[in-house]
């Protein structure tokens, strides 16, 4: 699970944002972006020494001033849960796509988060490294990680 | 000399999944924490994250829990080795007591600055106003 999903999966929660600059905002995250900008609702600025505070309904933050994010705890079981709902409707799709295509790369896997992962073993060898290719062979964990990155590979592609 | 080739870029933290990692970032902060997630630009995902304060021999831990962290703002980061990590000759001392001491330490450096610039500037040295600590 990429951080930025991590971060979508956050909206409706509280989080605390740090900006470069030390000012910190504690507030519930409405919406983000793929630069990591942000709204938040209902915030509570605090400046960098940590003695001014500002109440704010709403507020934007730009992704490029940030340096860190805070997130609650349970945030990463709910996570979890979606990327398995993720992976059984992405397992659906390519069940389909797959069937007139018998020698696809990842076929040898068996399941298809391996197969995802074998498309960047593919791209490890492509930078002679001998190591990565090893991926390829690594067990079911992470083999999913790999699907997982395959899929943001794709959507690198994107204008 | 090709196959040696190792990955500078954010691809080589896939090894350090799950370990337990030292990141400093450019605020001079230190988070202990395990990598759960990295992208592209090297953002982490650290879970059950400590803040760890260090000052002369002492350090003092304070829990911080998930940070997703932006990329720019990492210095390094290095995997934990837990076996040499118990033999550390460094003590732990309760968080109000190292964030005691890290403000004298503070208080310090900045009178100490100021004497160093008023000395400067007595000679005839232009004196750069800028903030001492990120000259990264």
């Amino acid at each position: 699970m990429l951080p930025l999903s991590l971060l979508t999966t956050s909206q409706t929660h509280p989080i605390l944002v740090e900006l470069k600059n030390g000012e910190t905002f504690n507030g519930h995250l409405v919406n983000c972006d793929n630069w990591m900008n942000l709204t938040l609702r209902e915030v509570i600025q605090t400046s960098s020494d940590g003695d001014r505070f500002w109440r704010l309904t709403e507020c934007y933050i730009r992704g490029n001033t940030i340096k860190y994010l805070r997130v609650p705890d349970e945030i990463i079981d709910m996570v979890k849960e979606d990327a398995a709902k993720q992976r059984v409707q992405a397992g659906a799709r390519s069940n389909r796509g797959g069937s007139g295509n018998g020698n696809e790369r990842g076929g040898h896997h068996g399941d298809n988060r391996g197969g995802r992962g074998g498309g960047r073993g593919g791209r490890g060898d492509f930078n002679k490294s001998g190591g990565r290719g090893g991926y390829n062979n690594s067990g079911g964990d992470r083999g999913g990680r790999g699907g997982m990155r395959g899929g943001r590979g794709r959507g690198q592609s994107q204008p | 000399m090709d196959s040696f080739q190792i990955f500078t870029t954010s691809t080589s933290l896939v090894d350090s999944v799950d370990k337990k990692l030292l990141v400093v970032l450019r605020d001079g902060r230190k988070l202990i924490g395990i990598l759960r997630s990295f992208d592209q630009f090297a953002n982490l995902v650290l879970q059950d994250t400590i803040e760890r304060i260090y000052v002369g021999d002492a350090y003092g831990d304070i829990p911080r829990g998930i940070f997703i962290i932006r990329g720019e703002n990492v210095v390094l980061l290095g995997e934990i080795d837990l076996d040499k990590e118990d033999e550390s000759p460094l003590r732990e001392v309760p968080v109000e007591e190292i964030l005691q001491v890290q403000r004298e330490e503070m208080e310090l450096r900045v009178k100490r600055e100021k004497i160093k610039n008023r000395m400067l500037s007595d000679q005839g040295f232009s004196v750069d106003q800028a903030e001492f600590g990120d000259l990264y």
